[in-house]
Parts: C-alpha cells; sequence; structure tokens
C-alpha cells in the first residue's frame, strides 16, 4: 500500500510556525518521506505570506525527492485557493503538484499584477536570470503603503538595503538547482507588512560553518546565525559577509522582527537597545526537516 | 580640488538610478578599471553619484571601494555629488568592512571621510594636507613643528593607508623629493 502523510494546516491564520507545528504533527514528511503528501487546508484557513513560500518550497522539496504531492481546499476556489492564486502562487507551483478540487485557470497574479500597493507577487529568485528590479519593487511597495514624504523615502532606502541583501544571498549561497522566492503583504490596514525571502538550498549554517574559525564549532546552529546577523559572518573572509548584518542594521531602525529558519532550527530575532537579541520562546535548534533558508521580516508600523 | 583629476558620473555606467548585489557591483568594477587604466596621467578620479538612488551595502564595496583599495597609495577614487547623506550609510559600512578610507566631497568645498579614521598620531597631518593645495615632509614639518623624519613618516604611512596622494618632485637640493597632496 501506497505511504500517505498528510499535513492538516489549522482553520485560522497560518504562519510560518503553524506551518512548522503541522509538518511535526504530519511526522516530518521530509524525513520520513511517505511515498504521498497532502496539504489539507480547511474552510477558515487564512495562508500567510510566510507560510506560502514554506508550503510552496516544500512541495517542490518533495517533488525533488520523488514524493507525489497534493493541497486539498476545502474551500474550493474560494478563500486560501484565491488568495494564493491572486499572490502567484500556482504561476510558481511545479505543474506536477495535485489541486483538489482543481488549479485555477487563470492567475489572479497575472491579472491584476500590481494594482495592489499593499502586495508584491511572489518572484521567482533564479541566479541565471536575476530579476534586477524586485529590491525596487518590494521597497516600494513597503514605502508606499505605510508612510509618506520624507520618512517614507527614508523606509524606502533601508528596504532597499534589506531587500537586495537578502535577495543576493540567495543567489550566492543558495547552491539549489530549485528557485528561490521573495513576496511582500502588508496586513491589518497598513500596521503590519511581512517580508518573506525562500531558497530551497542547504541553509546559510551548510555554507558558513566549514569556513568559520574553530570556536564556532562548539555554537548551536541558532548561535551562529544569531552571529552572521549581529556582527556579520562569512565564508568569503573578512572583507565580505556584511549583507545579513547590513540587512539587519536597516531592519531594525524600523523596529522589525526577524524570522529565520534553517533545515533544523528557527532563530527569531526581535529589537532591543542593544541591537537584535534571539526571542527565546521563538527560538528552536529541533525543527522538523525544511530544507533551504527562509527569512522572514515583520515591520510594524502606527498608523 | 585637484587639476589632475577626472570626474566619472555612476550612473551612466549603471544605466539606472538603483544598484545591487556583488554581481552588479563587478560588472561597474570592471568598468571603472577601463576607466582608470586608460587614463595613465590621471592620479584623481571622482566618483559622481548624481542621479543614484539606492544602493545596498554589497554594491559599493565591489565597485567603487574595492577600486580605491586596488589603486591605494598610487592613484586616488573620491565621491562627489551626494544628494543624500542617507545614501552613505551603505557606502560608508562598505569602505569599513575593506577598510579604505574614502573622502566624500560636497558641493561647498567641504569633505567628509567615510571608512575607517586615520590613526590618532595622524589626524592632525591628514588636516594639514586637506588644508593645503600641495605639500612635502620639509614644509609639513614647519608648519607642524615636527622634526622632517616625523612629518615624512607621518606622511608616507597616511600615502600607504588610502587618505592622501603623492608624487615625486625635483627637490631644489637637486634630489626627488615627494609632493603629497589631498584626493579630491
Amino acid at each position: 500500500m501506497e505511504s500517505h502523510a498528510t499535513v492538516a494546516l489549522p482553520a485560522s491564520w497560518v504562519d510560518a510556525r503553524d506551518f512548522d507545528s503541522a509538518l511535526t504533527l504530519a511526522n516530518d514528511p521530509l524525513v520520513t518521506l511517505p511515498e504521498k503528501v497532502t496539504v489539507a487546508v480547511p474552510a477558515g484557513c487564512k495562508v500567510m505570506v510566510d507560510a506560502a513560500l514554506k508550503i510552496l518550497c516544500f512541495a517542490h522539496q518533495l517533488r525533488d525527492r520523488g514524493a507525489s504531492v497534493a493541497i486539498k481546499f476545502e474551500d474550493g476556489h474560494d478563500g486560501a485557493m484565491g488568495y494564493l492564486n491572486r499572490i502567484g502562487f500556482f504561476d510558481m507551483l511545479d505543474s506536477a503538484v495535485e489541486i483538489l478540487p482543481d488549479r485555477p485557470v487563470v492567475s489572479g497574479a497575472v491579472v491584476y499584477r500590481g494594482m495592489n500597493d499593499n502586495l508584491v507577487e511572489i518572484a521567482a529568485l533564479r541566479s541565471v536570470a536575476r530579476d534586477k528590479d524586485l529590491p525596487a519593487r518590494l521597497s516600494d511597495a513597503l514605502k508606499n503603503s505605510v508612510a509618506s514624504g520624507k520618512a517614507a523615502a527614508k523606509l524606502g532606502r533601508a528596504a532597499f538595503t534589506v531587500f537586495a541583501e537578502l535577495i543576493q544571498n540567495v543567489y550566492l549561497h543558495s547552491g539549489s538547482a530549485l528557485d528561490g522566492y521573495a513576496t511582500l503583504q502588508v496586513y491589518k490596514g497598513g500596521k503590519k507588512a511581512k517580508v518573506v525571502v525562500s531558497d530551497n538550498g542547504v541553509g546559510i549554517i551548510e555554507t558558513l560553518r566549514p569556513t568559520l574559525p574553530a570556536k564556532y564549532g562548539k555554537m548551536s546552529d541558532s548561535a551562529v546565525v544569531f552571529e552572521a546577523f549581529q556582527k556579520g559572518l562569512s565564508r568569503h573572509g573578512p572583507g565580505r559577509g556584511c549583507g545579513l548584518k547590513a540587512s539587519a542594521d536597516h531592519a531594525i531602525k524600523y523596529q522589525a522582527e526577524l524570522d529565520v529558519r534553517l533545515p533544523k532550527c528557527r532563530v527569531h530575532l526581535v529589537p532591543s537597545a542593544s541591537g537584535y537579541q534571539p526571542h527565546v520562546a521563538f527560538c528552536s535548534d529541533s525543527l522538523p526537516l525544511l530544507h533551504g533558508t527562509h527569512i522572514c521580516f515583520d515591520f510594524m508600523f502606527d498608523k | 580640488m585637484n587639476e589632475t583629476g577626472t570626474t566619472i558620473r555612476l550612473v551612466d555606467l549603471i544605466g539606472g538610478s538603483d544598484a545591487w548585489g556583488h554581481e552588479q557591483g563587478r560588472e561597474i568594477h570592471g568598468k571603472l578599471l577601463k576607466i582608470v587604466e586608460a587614463r595613465p596621467a590621471v592620479l584623481v578620479f571622482r566618483v559622481s553619484l548624481d542621479g543614484l538612488q539606492r544602493t545596498d551595502a554589497s554594491f559599493p564595496r565591489e565597485s567603487v571601494v574595492e577600486l580605491a583599495r586596488r589603486y591605494r597609495g598610487r592613484r586616488g577614487i573620491c565621491l562627489v555629488d551626494v544628494e543624500d547623506p542617507d545614501l552613505l550609510d551603505n557606502w560608508d559600512a562598505a569602505a569599513q568592512r575593506l577598510l579604505q578610507p574614502l573622502f566624500v566631497w560636497q558641493l561647498d568645498g567641504k569633505h567628509r571621510l567615510i571608512g575607517p579614521p586615520p590613526a590618532k598620531g595622524n589626524v592632525e597631518m591628514l588636516e594639514h594636507v586637506m588644508s593645503v593645495p600641495t605639500t612635502t615632509a620639509s614644509k609639513a614639518s614647519k608648519s607642524l613643528h615636527l622634526k622632517v623624519n616625523n612629518a615624512s613618516m607621518k606622511l608616507r604611512q597616511l600615502n600607504d593607508a588610502g587618505y592622501i596622494l603623492r608624487r615625486e618632485e625635483s627637490a631644489s637640493s637637486g634630489g626627488v623629493e615627494y609632493s603629497y597632496f589631498r584626493i579630491g
């Protein structure tokens, strides 16, 4: 009989952490590798962009390892499927992934692209075909939807650095044949924005560790990630490696929270007077397997 | 400003008002390198940021700051036409990362330094060089009341670290003397 696992999402807002919980309950599918995996999306489930990109990567990683994958929407074309169609999820999804009841015929992202200031539709990150305007599109969306005047220009410039460095990091570190993705969604009437950059590579820790001095050998993955954002670490030596740190330095000016998910661990960083600090309750070194580096910035704004 | 300089407008090389990433930085570095190599007599290259809206920290590091590091002590790179000082945060981070000082010249003739500051013992000498068209070890030693050897060492250190430039000139005594000048 075919082995089968179901990743059941809850009937509520679903962010990246909720998706991780669902992976755990499904017995860690990328480790157990059943022949078929179904992601079940119940009525009332609202998928946030950080979870959406992880579902996309999860499906492709399973396909890459020979499993068949289905995503089942209990609400049909309404609800979560309608939203995911609008942000371009199905345009990026491998056509071999089965969609139930059926795949949308028309892409909402293609029809309405660029018409909503609060959204930047999912963009693919391929090192062979760099999307040169992507950092500008992401930072303009953030700037236009949450601020105006001089403050907007300042935010736009800071956000440009954050996105440019993260996207570049995917090109330099991912080492995967599978695409990476970036997207942005503004929530709660402009009070909160999520910016997510995900890839399917080996994870920044895997590329950093072999090149770091011996003292890092004893540190946990989450501690090394923290150092990379706080002090700047690079496998290319001391002259490089300002990318993640530069991102963090700009994002902290806007009190953005930063969530970094690696294959087995998560580091959640919150701003403090002395820079970013790990939020211990949300950090873990024993999560279900999800390949790649998944970075999410949560910008909060007073409106 | 030094008469031996030439100005390069960066947005003309970029072809737009935004620039980011290692790859684009390397591409522009290549274009800058060609311009510098094609003008062997020019000692100072003023990189104009006129029209440049946004960069990350990787782009300036791989393009202009790397160029300045490559030619350190022999030819000088500085920045001009910076409309928005906030733009310089990333350029400063890049200059700090490569330990390469860069002078930024404003329209009113004032300047600021990004990247690492000079050693404390050389600050006064750097200020002196920035305030005169050219100087020599003997002239500087008189102005700053130092021994000639000491002035000469400070000038050489500043030149080697990329804060200033020098060229050989014939001394009145008949020998060769270095004339030091600012990058601007």
